[in-house]
């Protein structure tokens, strides 16, 4: 099979990251905010991206794994719970603290084998337009934690916003805080069970109303209105569904996690 | 910098000195861990998992650094004595490892999901197992390992694994008879699915090795993950070699300047086409002499497909050979290039080899490289007569092989200054033969040594690396390794050949089959190699399963600028099978007739030529040439349908209410089934030597030339001498396959081991039972040694005495009239026995959204006399999903400049242990009597039925009819629309 050349190659599972040329492990926030003040360095999460791809480059890694950010716990706001930053996809499949459907999207993020390594704040930096988990983050009203550069307090920002611009170079993300109540449905496409799907409808109901995010129709996972699933969206095509397609899975599945809600 | 990194490692504090980039993988294995293997940079292969302070992780994906004050855990870990720890016996008795390549990955993360869970749901095991990709296995028998592992740590009783022997449903000529509603064998039976259900023949005797359940002669090696692979030695001073490959699908190379390169610190050789022999091959491994045309030398100074070599490089670290590849300066001519086989022949198309120096191209202007034609009867004269008449064109795509075990080779010379190349091949033979040439040395001063393989395919059959690491060795005189990354295992190996078929039926009145007329253009990349043969094997596959009063081939096999096609399990067979079932399909609906009672009246039957087979082939003789055809000799396919009409409820197909149902309303389910012929190796040209020798014990060493992928050949074939030579499999010792060592075999391919090399195996078991007897009767002084007979290890006289084969052993090697006994045989046949099928698909279709999901395959195969039903089921499991993958979600994407846009694992899909359908395998015995102890093949049946048979699954689910592959989502939502 043949398609354009202009396909981008973001949409691959596993986008290539440069092999590093140096190590670090912070004990502390400020240390690895110092660190990272540096362009030549980059926060190693679970490693499942950055250390996919073999390439040399100057890059050096700043290993999160002792700064503590991989608790999961109740949230100061009622309803809500908070993950760290380093916590797996593997604690977070495991969490009870967690609505099942969003532990559910955990599970199918990653395969077993990488689940255990990859972690929340890795996925919300890399900003997968096909990660499940994050359309779950995203329906679930998610606010990340984080802290900015050139400022040493931590900031809240909006999940959806944060993927729409971007995390800014430096930042460090510490958590990510989730509202937990409502009733979730979820519907997708793909290739096989346990492919990643082409597109994915999530969506939540709660006292505030629909919350539905979808996968596959952007450059990251994006919150739609229910009613107009399709407004605004202009998905690009791959080889395993064009853009006619995308916006059609989005239409048909939303109906369907629309209709299961109500 | 490097910097010292200290963790646990299976319990004991370990440091070892890196760098920054060095991933936890490559740190174990410098420390002897070489359970951890590569499958890939990413980690989603799980050849390299771990457990990591006590969770499964891919090591891949871990640096070094980051481990410190870490726990890791490999399988070593287990091997604390001689004897297996229950989860690697559990994984052993199930046949749960065909080549064993993550076997240590497998048994980790059972290891860690039986200590949290002592007893998983099914779920949680194929969750765990989801993480490790196998292409060999489907996942069938390691679910049920650990599911034993789970019962026998809970301290349960386990039943020894087994087949479930099963009655049969037909007199086995005809179809069977309906049963009654009340017939308690109305229903199928009920076992776990890794159970092979097998369907005894009367013909067949009891025997006590052959026909049983035997434990793989490799399980100890596979199961603790002990060093058995090619790249589990490393010899001193050892360079690593990298390959600069092209990034243009068709360009000249104009220059080469490599002195920055050769200026690299660690740098030893930087080879290309300006300082390496230009010597014309064909890499396919194949026997002599390969067919031509030999369009491919080392190093070229044209590229044909992105990917192609333009140079090697031999340096002290992978690193800096990389570095190396990329100070090399290439200044390419970019040309035109060409992907499309329908349009290769046009006059405006490129020229894909118009070079001097390669000969015997049919038409290099058009880009043909071969036209084959075949025809017997009056095929025009059927045709203008016929009352119906049927035409259909199918396209088949490109996929890969995926080994998990990539390619590598590793070459040195000798203190001989003989070259030495340890290599993942299936054709060790094939590969010394060819390489000779290329690299100016003697056969006789190669010595080409096939340790375990990861896997092949078919994408091993092929000398496709071996020439750059021996080229490396004599320009640098050190040994040089070469490993393909994954992405160079997928545009840089060898693929399956895209073709476009047409059938064209003509058929009388009754149903019966006047012509058949099948077309191909078979796409064979930028180079020749298998592109002959496989498309003949299309033709053999498309034109002999039906017989009809004619038929004609006419095959035009061309060049373009795709990754290179080769050998891929199967053979051409998948392709012409899918056409071929689906277009039989369409005429039993077009012609409103049962298409199973369609199909049979014109499927060979016993006694029934195939009539083309002998005007197909590199010996292939015209029509009025020969006085007699090859007949089908056994056939068990009326049991087979009969076994799985049972199994996947046929009736279903024509009930509404299980097809539409009431709570999904965007659901269509449906039933498919395809007829599937295969062959059993290649007529008057596969061989297969065996050589056997008594020791003092009265064991047995058993060398043979073929070559074990992890089809469990190894132990199939020791099987065939144990059942010979009165003794237990344990005490045969196997060893293949190495040149100097072992006799020839042309290696593991056209499902001919057990069929060739299994009699080679039998015969010589034969010379050496015969002097056992001999010598027996010596002993127990008995005048007719023919009265002898050979068990438990024991030679018995009639009258109940008996010496034992040590004592034969120690009395023929130390006490009176010494002699080795011993015992060399080759085998090569005339026949080429079909194997047949009966393969089932249930399917459901999302009719808003073109999704399929495969919910059941079925498939009952008559592949003689099974030899180990377990090895044999477990073949036609993995071998199902491989094929499932073909017709469901695999395929090769190029953009429009001829770079593949998805090389690794995920974008391109194979299925995982969570995904998968339903497999039940039916093993419906017959007695071949050409094969040894009644086998025929069983290796590349598997792969033939799934595509069309889930393509018919569909068409009665939706009434769409989908000629192209694969059945992806959007694919199938177009063809819904049209509809």
């Amino acid at each position: 099979m043949r398609v354009g050349s202009g396909v981008a190659l973001c949409l691959l599972a596993f986008a290539p990251m440069p092999l590093v040329s140096g190590y670090h492990r912070p004990v502390s926030i400020e240390e690895a905010l110092e660190l990272l003040r540096s362009p030549r360095r980059v926060a190693l999460g679970g490693g499942t991206t950055l250390n996919a791809d073999r390439d040399p480059s100057d890059l050096e890694a700043v290993d999160l794994q002792a700064l503590g950010l991989d608790k999961i716990t109740t949230g100061e706001a009622s309803g809500r719970v908070r993950v760290g930053a380093t916590a797996t996809l593997e604690a977070v499949w495991r969490s009870e603290l967690l609505p099942d459907s969003l532990r559910e999207l955990a599970r199918a993020e990653q395969p077993s084998t990488l689940r255990t390594l990859a972690t929340v704040g890795g996925l919300i930096a890399k900003g997968s337009p096909e990660s499940l988990l994050l359309a779950g983050l995203l329906a679930h009203d998610a606010e990340v934690e984080l802290i900015a550069a050139d400022d040493d307090s931590t900031s809240r920002r909006s999940l959806s916003g944060l993927l729409r611009s971007g995390l800014s170079p430096g930042a460090l993300i510490i958590a990510v805080s989730v509202a937990t109540t409502g009733r979730t449905a979820m519907a997708s496409t793909a290739r096989t069970p346990a492919d990643i799907p082409i597109v994915a409808a999530y969506g939540r109901s709660s006292e505030a109303g629909v919350s539905l995010a979808l996968t596959g129709v952007a450059d990251h996972p994006v919150l739609v209105d229910p009613s107009h699933p399709t407004a605004g969206l202009a998905p690009t095509g791959d080889f395993r569904g064009s853009r006619d397609y995308r916006l059609h899975l989005a239409a048909t599945l939303t109906a369907r996690v629309n209709e299961e809600l109500i | 910098m490097a910097m010292d990194v200290t963790f646990d490692l299976n319990g004991s504090p370990a440091t070892v000195s890196v760098e920054a980039h060095v991933t936890l993988r490559e740190a174990l294995r410098r420390l002897g861990m070489f359970s951890v293997r590569y499958g890939s940079e990413s980690g989603e292969t799980g050849a390299a998992a771990i457990l990591y302070d006590g969770r499964l992780a891919s090591a891949d994906v871990i640096l070094a650094a980051s481990a410190h004050g870490h726990s890791v855990t490999t399988v070593e870990s287990l091997n604390v004595s001689p004897e297996l720890h229950p989860i690697q016996a559990a994984f052993s008795a199930v046949g749960a490892f065909q080549s064993g390549y993550s076997a240590g990955a497998m048994i980790l993360g059972t290891l860690a999901l039986l200590q949290e869970k002592p007893d998983p749901s099914e779920a949680e095991i194929r969750d765990m197992l989801g993480g490790i990709l196998d292409r060999e296995t489907a996942y069938v028998k390691p679910v049920e390992a650990v599911k034993r592992a789970a019962a026998m740590l809970r301290g349960d009783s386990v039943e020894a694994f087994a087949p479930l022997i099963i009655p049969p449903l037909s007199d086995g000529r005809n179809p069977a008879p309906a049963f009654d509603p009340d017939d308690p064998q109305a229903s199928p039976p009920e076992a776990s699915v890794a159970v092979p259900r097998l369907v005894p023949s009367r013909e067949v005797p009891n025997m006590a090795v052959v026909g049983k359940p035997e434990i793989k002669v490799d399980a100890v090696r596979l199961a603790k993950g002990n060093p058995a692979f090619t790249d589990d030695i490393e010899p001193r001073g050892m360079l690593y070699a990298k390959v600069l490959r092209s990034p243009h699908a068709h360009a000249k190379i104009r220059s080469i300047n490599d002195s920055k390169a050769r200026a690299l610190p660690g740098v030893h050789a930087v080879l290309h086409y300006d300082n390496t022999p230009r010597v014309k091959y064909a890499s396919g491994g194949q026997s002599w002499p390969n067919p031509h045309p030999y369009d491919q030398v080392s190093f070229d100074d044209r590229v044909r497909h992105v990917g192609d070599r333009v140079a090697a490089v031999a340096a002290e670290t992978v690193e800096a050979a990389e570095e190396a590849l990329r100070l090399i300066e290439v200044e390419y001519e970019v040309l035109p290039a060409l992907f499309d086989e329908r349009s290769a022949m046009d006059a405006e198309a490129p020229k894909i080899h118009d070079e001097d120096d390669t000969t015997h191209i049919c038409d290099p202007q058009r880009n043909l490289v071969h036209h084959i034609t075949a025809k017997r009867g009056d095929v025009d004269g059927n045709f203008s007569g016929a009352p119906h008449v049927f035409e259909q064109t199918f396209r088949v795509h490109q996929v890969q092989q995926c080994p998990i075990e990539p390619h590598i080779s590793m070459a040195w010379l000798d203190s001989d200054e003989r070259m030495v190349v340890r290599t993942a091949t299936q054709v060790p033979f094939h590969t010394r033969r060819m390489l000779a040439p290329l690299i100016g040395m003697d056969v006789k001063d190669i010595r080409v040594i096939k340790p375990r393989i990861g896997g092949g395919f078919g994408a091993k059959q092929e000398m496709l690396i071996e020439d750059i690491v021996a080229h490396l060795a004599i320009a640098t005189r050190r040994p040089v390794r070469l490993e393909l990354d994954r992405a160079e295992e997928f545009y840089a190996s060898r693929t399956r050949h895209p073709q476009t078929i047409t059938f064209r039926t003509a058929v009388d009145a009754d149903g019966t089959l006047l012509a058949q007329d099948m077309d191909i253009i078979g796409n064979t990349g930028p180079y020749g190699t298998h592109g002959f043969t496989v498309q003949i094997v299309s033709g053999l596959r498309g034109l002999t399963s039906y017989n009809a009063a004619s038929k004609r081939f006419d095959c035009r096999v061309v060049y373009t600028n795709i990754p290179v096609p080769g050998a891929y399990r199967g053979y051409g067979a998948p392709q012409a099978e899918f056409a071929l079932e689906a277009h039989m399909e369409d005429i039993a609906q077009a012609l409103e007739v049962d298409p199973i009672e369609f199909k049979r009246r014109s499927w060979v039957k016993v006694g029934d030529e195939m009539d083309i087979a002998p005007h197909l082939g590199e010996r292939a003789v015209a029509e009025g040439e020969l006085d007699e055809y090859p007949k089908v000799m056994s056939s068990g396919i009326e049991e087979c349908v009969a076994q799985g009409m049972r199994e996947i409820d046929w009736d279903r197909r024509n009930d509404q209410s299980w097809k539409v149902p009431a709570d999904r309303p965007n659901i269509r389910r449906g039933l498919g089934f395809a007829f599937c012929m295969h062959g059993t190796a290649i007529p008057f040209l596969d061989m297969g030597g065996c050589s056997i020798k008594l020791n003092d014990d009265g064991s047995f060493n058993m060398l043979i030339g073929a070559t074990d992928l992890g089809t469990g050949a190894d132990t199939v074939i020791g099987q065939i001498a144990a059942e010979v030579l009165g003794v237990p499999l344990d005490d045969i010792k196997v060893y293949s396959s190495d040149t100097d060592m072992t006799p020839f075999d042309t290696g593991a391919y056209a499902s001919s081991t057990t069929y060739i090399s299994g009699t080679a195996a039998l015969q010589a078991a034969e010379v050496v039972r015969d002097r056992l007897k001999a010598r027996a009767a010596m002993l127990l002084e008995v005048d007719e040694p023919c009265t002898i007979e050979l068990r438990d290890r024991r030679a018995y006289a009639a009258d109940g005495r008996s010496v034992t084969m040590e004592e034969i052993a120690l009395d023929s090697l130390h006490w009176q009239d010494q002699e080795q006994i011993m015992g060399t045989a080759s085998h090569v046949s005339p026949a080429c026995p079909p194997p047949f099928a009966a393969q089932f698909a249930e399917v459901e279709v999302d009719v808003d959204t073109g999704q399929v999901t495969v919910t059941k395959l079925v498939m009952a195969v008559d592949c003689g006399v099974a030899i180990n039903p377990v090895t044999a089921s477990g073949q036609v499991e993995g071998g199902m999903i491989q094929a499932l993958g073909y017709a469901h979600c695999e395929e090769i994407v190029l953009d429009d400049e001829g770079r593949m846009v998805n090389p690794s694992f995920g974008p391109y899909k194979i299925y995982r242990a969570d995904e998968m359908p339903e497999t039940v395998v039916y093993l419906v015995q017959t007695m071949e009597d050409s094969g040894p102890f009644g086998a025929k093949a069983v290796a590349e049946i598997p792969k033939d039925g799934v595509a069309p048979a889930v393509r018919n699954a569909i068409l009665n689910a939706t009434g769409v009819a989908i000629n192209d592959l694969p059945f992806t989502p959007e694919r199938v939502w177009t063809a819904l629309k049209a509809s």
